[in-house]
C-alpha cells in the first residue's frame, strides 16, 4: 500500500526494550516495550520522575545504546550507531573544556570536512540564536551554567541535525535561569524548527515546551504511561487557567504510579 | 538581549581595616622577618663557627658564586655547568617523554596492550631510578649517556603514569558528543581523548622534574667532570664550604627558575584548568 | 522484574597475557646472559642474581657483610629519618595551614630549601657528618619533610570553610578550631603523605649509601660496581626495590585501618 509521505513519522520506536549489565553482576531490565511515534517539528516531551528509563530511551534513539529488542526508525532508516543527523544535548553540558565557544559549536562542521569560513559562518549563527553574541572567544570555565547550556544547544543545532535530543538539560541549573532557558528553548525552536525530544522530570517544563507529553511510570522497568497533547497557544503562561488544569491532571496522575 | 543570565564568573576581593596587629600579622611582614632573621642567624652561626668544618658566611658564597661566573672551574664557566646539567636533563626527558606518553595513552585505551605492560611496570616501579646509577655506570660508563639513561628512566615512571590516569579521568560522555557530532575512533583519540588528558600530561611535567634533578646530581655526585652535581662534589673534595653552599644556591635557584617555567607554560597551553589553592 | 544476577568473566587472553608478559621477560633476560648477547661483565642473569641472594644471607664476602645486615642498616635509617620527619613535618605544615603567624615564619625558609633535592645536600653533610648515621638520617629527613608539610600544610587549607564558620558561632577559640576541625580534616591528606614521603626517604637512603657508607644495600650497590661484579649491582637493586614495597605495603595496611571510617 502506497503511503503518502507526510505520515511517515520523523521519529518511531518501535517496541523497544532495553536490559543493561550492571558491574558484572545485575542485570537491569529498563525499559518494556515502548512504542512512540513522533512526527516532524514535532516538539515532544517525555516526563517521568529519576530512574524511571526516560534517558536511556534518548540514548537509545541517539544511537548510543542499542536496544535489547526492537529498533528506531528515523525517517523511515533504522538507528544503528551514534551521528550526525541526531543532535545531542547533555545534562552535564559536556562541552570541550579546551576549545572556545566558537571551536565548541563548529566541531560537528569541522568534523564534516566543511571548509573553514563556511563553518564560522554557521556557527556564529548559532551561537547568534542562542543569544551568546560577543562571547565567541571565551572559554567554558568562564561561563555560567545558563550559558555552557546555551552553547551546548548551539553545538546540536551547528550540525544541522533531523531530529534534536535533549537529555535533562536544564536539570542543573537554579529555578530562575531554568525559567528562563525554558523561554529561550522555546524562541530557538519557534525561530529554527526541528523535531524536538525532550527528556525532563519537571512537569511545569513538559507543559510549558510540548506539543505532546508522554510520561513514564515511575518504576523500573519503564513503560508507557499516559500521552497528554498540549494544545496551549504559544508563548505559554505558567499562571493560565488551562495550564494549571494541565498540570494538576499530570500531577495526579503522576503520583498514583509512584 | 537579557543581560541577566549572562554573568561571567568574576573573582572578588574583601578589604580589611588597617591596625598594629594586622600588621604584625600580615603575610608579607612575616616574610621579610623571617627572611632577614634566616640570613642572620646564618651568619651569626658561621662567625662562631659551630660546624667545625666550616659553614661559610653567606657574603663568603656569593663572593664564591661571583668569581665561579668569571673563573673556569675545570674548563667552564658558571653558566657553562649550569647548562651541562640542564641539558642532560632535557635530552632525557625529551626521550623518557616520547616513549612514556603515547605508551601511557596506548594502555589506557587499549586493554590488550594494558594487559602487557603493566606486568612489567608494575615490577620496575619500585625501584628507585638512582638504584639504577651503578648498573648504568657499569653497562655505559661514566661519560653522558649513563647520566642521560638515569633520567630518562626517573622521568618514564611519572610521565607514563600520567599519561594513562590522564586518560583514564577523562569524562567518558565527552566521547558520546564526538560521536554524536559525527566523529569517529580516530576523531574520539585525537579530537577528545588527548586534549582532554593533556593537563594532567602537562601535571606530569613538574614532577618528573623534580625527580630529573635528583637524579641528574646523583649521577653528577658519583661521576662527572661537569654541571651542578660536580660544582657540589669538587667543593667537597677541595674541603671549599664556601664552593658546596654556593653550588646548592645555584641548584636551588636553576630548579625554582624551571619550576616556574613550566607552570608558565602550563598557564599558557592549558587555560581552562582549574586551580585548588597550596602551594 | 527489574533486576537479576548474572556473571560476566573476562575473556582468558587478557588474563593469560600479564603472565605470558612476566614470563617472556625472565625468559629474554636470562637468554641474553647465557648467550653471551651482553658480556657477562655487564650484566647479571636472573638465576645468577637469585644464587648470589642465597649465598649472601651466610657468605660475607667480598663486600664485608651479610644481606641480613644490610637490609637492616638501610632500613634503620630509612625508619629513623622517615619518623623524624613525620614528627617535625606534619605538625608544621598543620600549623602553617591554620596560623598566619607559623605560616610567615616558617614559608620563606620552607620556601628556599624545597627546591634544593635532599640529593644535593649530601657533599655538605659529609663535610659536616662524615659517613655515619647522622648525616644519612639527615639527607633522609630533608627527603621526607617536604611532602609531609606540604600536604598537611594543603589538608588544612582544604577544610570545609561552612565547618570553620558553624564552629565560629559556637565561639571557639582559633586553637580549639585547629584541633577539633581542622587537623581531623586533613588527616586523608596527611596520611596521603605518608607514602609520598615514604618514597622519597627510600630514595634518598639509597642516594646518600651510594656515595658515603660501608653498609647498606646502596652501598651493596656501589661495592658490586666497584668490583664489576653485576649480579651484586642487580642484587642490591632488587632488594632495594623488594624492602620499599614492602614497606609501603605495611604503611598502606595501618593507613586503611586507621582511616577505616573516613572516606577520602
Amino acid at each position: 500500500m502506497d503511503q503518502p509521505a507526510t505520515t511517515i513519522p520523523k521519529i518511531r520506536c518501535e517496541d523497544i526494550s532495553k536490559e543493561f549489565i550492571q558491574k558484572g553482576r545485575q542485570r537491569v531490565h529498563v525499559l518494556d516495550h515502548i512504542s512512540l511515534d513522533v512526527k516532524e517539528n514535532e516538539f515532544v516531551v517525555i516526563l517521568g520522575p529519576g530512574q524511571s528509563g526516560k534517558s536511556t530511551l534518548l540514548r537509545i534513539i541517539a544511537g548510543l545504546e542499542t536496544p535489547t529488542e526492537g529498533h528506531v526508525l528515523i525517517d523511515g532508516r533504522e538507528v544503528e550507531g551514534p551521528g550526525p543527523e541526531r543532535g545531542l544535548v547533555f545534562q552535564g553540558y559536556m562541552l570541550f573544556a579546551w576549545k572556545t565557544v566558537l571551536g565548541n559549536v563548529e566541531m560537528g562542521p569541522k568534523l564534516r570536512g566543511i571548509p573553514k569560513k563556511e563553518r564560522r559562518e554557521t556557527a556564529a549563527h548559532y551561537i547568534h540564536l542562542v543569544g551568546l553574541d560577543g562571547f565567541e572567544n571565551h572559554y567554558p570555565h568562564q561561563l555560567s551554567g545558563g550559558m555552557k547550556q546555551r552553547v551546548g544547544i548551539a553545538r546540536a543545532y551547528a550540525n544541522n541535525p533531523q531530529v534534536m535530543l535533549l537529555d535533562e538539560p536544564f536539570g542543573q541549573l537554579d529555578a530562575q535561569t531554568r525559567y528562563f532557558m525554558e523561554k529561550e528553548t522555546a524562541r530557538i525552536w519557534e525561530t529554527e524548527k526541528r523535531t524536538i525530544l525532550f527528556v525532563t522530570n519537571n512537569i511545569d517544563e513538559a507543559i510549558y515546551l510540548a506539543d505532546r507529553i508522554v510520561t513514564m511510570e515511575g518504576k523500573l522497568p519503564g513503560r508507557m504511561h499516559v500521552v497528554y497533547p498540549v494544545d496551549l497557544p504559544r508563548p505559554r503562561e505558567h499562571t493560565d487557567m488551562a495550564f494549571l488544569k494541565l498540570r494538576h491532571e499530570i500531577t495526579e496522575a503522576s503520583e498514583l504510579t509512584l | 538581549m537579557v543581560d541577566v543570565a549572562n554573568e561571567v564568573q568574576k573573582q572578588v576581593r574583601e578589604k580589611r581595616p588597617f591596625t598594629v596587629m594586622t600588621v604584625l600579622k600580615n603575610r608579607w611582614f612575616l616574610y621579610a622577618v623571617s627572611v632577614a632573621a634566616f640570613f642572620l642567624i646564618w651568619d651569626r652561626v658561621a662567625i662562631a663557627r659551630v660546624f667545625s668544618s666550616g659553614l661559610p658566611r653567606p657574603y663568603e658564597v656569593v663572593l664564591q658564586l661571583w668569581s665561579m661566573m668569571f673563573d673556569p672551574l675545570a674548563g667552564k664557566s658558571l653558566l657553562g655547568h649550569v647548562w651541562a646539567s640542564t641539558q642532560r636533563i632535557l635530552i632525557g626527558f625529551a626521550i623518557a617523554s616520547l616513549v612514556a606518553v603515547p605508551l601511557g595513552l596506548m594502555m589506557a585505551l587499549n586493554r590488550y596492550v594494558n594487559a602487557i605492560v603493566k606486568p612489567l611496570f608494575d615490577l620496575l616501579k619500585p625501584m628507585p631510578p638512582i638504584a639504577w646509577i651503578s648498573i648504568a655506570i657499569l653497562w655505559f660508563g661514566i661519560g653522558e649517556t649513563s647520566k642521560v639513561f638515569i633520567i630518562v628512566i626517573g622521568t618514564f615512571v611519572p610521565c607514563l603514569l600520567n599519561a594513562y590516569n590522564g586518560v583514564r579521568l577523562v569524562e567518558p560522555e565527552l566521547y558520546d558528543v564526538i560521536r554524536m557530532l559525527g566523529g569517529n575512533r580516530r576523531n574520539e583519540i585525537i579530537d577528545v581523548c588527548f586534549p582532554a588528558a593533556f593537563p594532567a600530561i602537562f601535571a606530569g611535567l613538574q614532577i618528573s622534574l623534580s625527580i630529573a634533578w635528583t637524579c641528574v646530581l646523583a649521577a653528577e655526585l658519583v661521576s662527572a667532570r661537569s654541571g651542578l652535581g660536580f660544582i657540589i662534589i669538587l667543593g667537597m673534595n677541595l674541603s671549599r664550604p664556601a664552593m658546596i653552599v654556593g653550588g646548592m644556591v645555584i641548584i636551588a635557584l636553576v630548579a625554582w627558575g624551571m619550576t616556574l617555567l613550566v607552570t608558565g607554560l602550563e598557564k599558557l597551553v592549558c587555560p581552562w584548568k582549574r586551580e585548588i589553592e597550596g602551594l | 522484574m527489574a533486576y537479576e544476577y548474572v556473571q560476566v568473566k573476562t575473556p582468558l587472553v587478557l588474563r593469560l597475557l600479564p603472565v605470558l608478559s612476566i614470563v617472556l621477560f625472565f625468559g629474554a633476560w636470562q637468554l641474553v646472559v647465557d648467550w653471551g648477547i651482553v658480556p657477562s661483565t655487564m650484566l647479571a642473569s636472573p638465576i645468577q642474581v637469585f644464587q648470589l641472594f642465597l649465598v649472601k644471607w651466610t657468605e660475607v664476602n667480598p663486600d664485608g657483610g651479610l644481606l641480613s645486615q644490610h637490609i637492616w642498616t638501610s632500613v634503620q635509617e630509612a625508619f629513623i629519618g622517615y619518623l623524624l620527619s613525620l614528627l617535625v613535618g606534619i605538625p608544621l605544615g598543620l600549623a602553617m595551614g591554620w596560623f598566619v603567624v607559623v605560616e610567615g615564619l616558617a614559608r620563606p625558609f620552607f620556601e628556599m630549601i624545597r627546591p634544593i633535592p635532599p640529593i644535593a645536600w649530601i657533599p655538605l653533610t659529609i663535610f659536616w657528618f662524615g659517613i655515619g648515621l647522622e648525616g644519612k638520617v639527615f639527607i633522609i629527613f630533608l627527603g621526607g619533610i617536604v611532602p609531609c608539610v606540604i600536604n598537611s600544610y594543603v589538608g588544612v587549607r582544604m577544610t570545609n570553610p561552612t565547618l570553620i564558620q558553624m564552629a565560629r558561632t559556637y565561639g571557639a577559640t582559633d586553637w580549639q578550631i585547629f584541633r577539633q576541625i581542622c587537623i581531623p580534616s586533613a588527616l586523608p591528606m596527611v596520611f596521603g603523605a605518608l607514602q609520598i614521603a615514604l618514597a622519597l626517604c627510600w630514595t634518598c637512603l639509597v642516594g646518600a649509601e651510594l656515595l658515603a657508607a660501608d653498609s647498606g644495600l646502596g652501598f651493596l650497590i656501589t661495592m658490586g660496581r666497584r668490583l664489576a661484579l653485576p649480579d651484586m649491582v642487580l642484587l642490591g637493586m632488587i632488594m632495594v626495590g623488594l624492602t620499599g614495597a614492602v614497606i609501603g605495603v605495611i604503611i598502606d595496611y595501618f593507613e586503611k585501618k586507621l582511616l577505616a571510617g573516613i572516606r577520602r
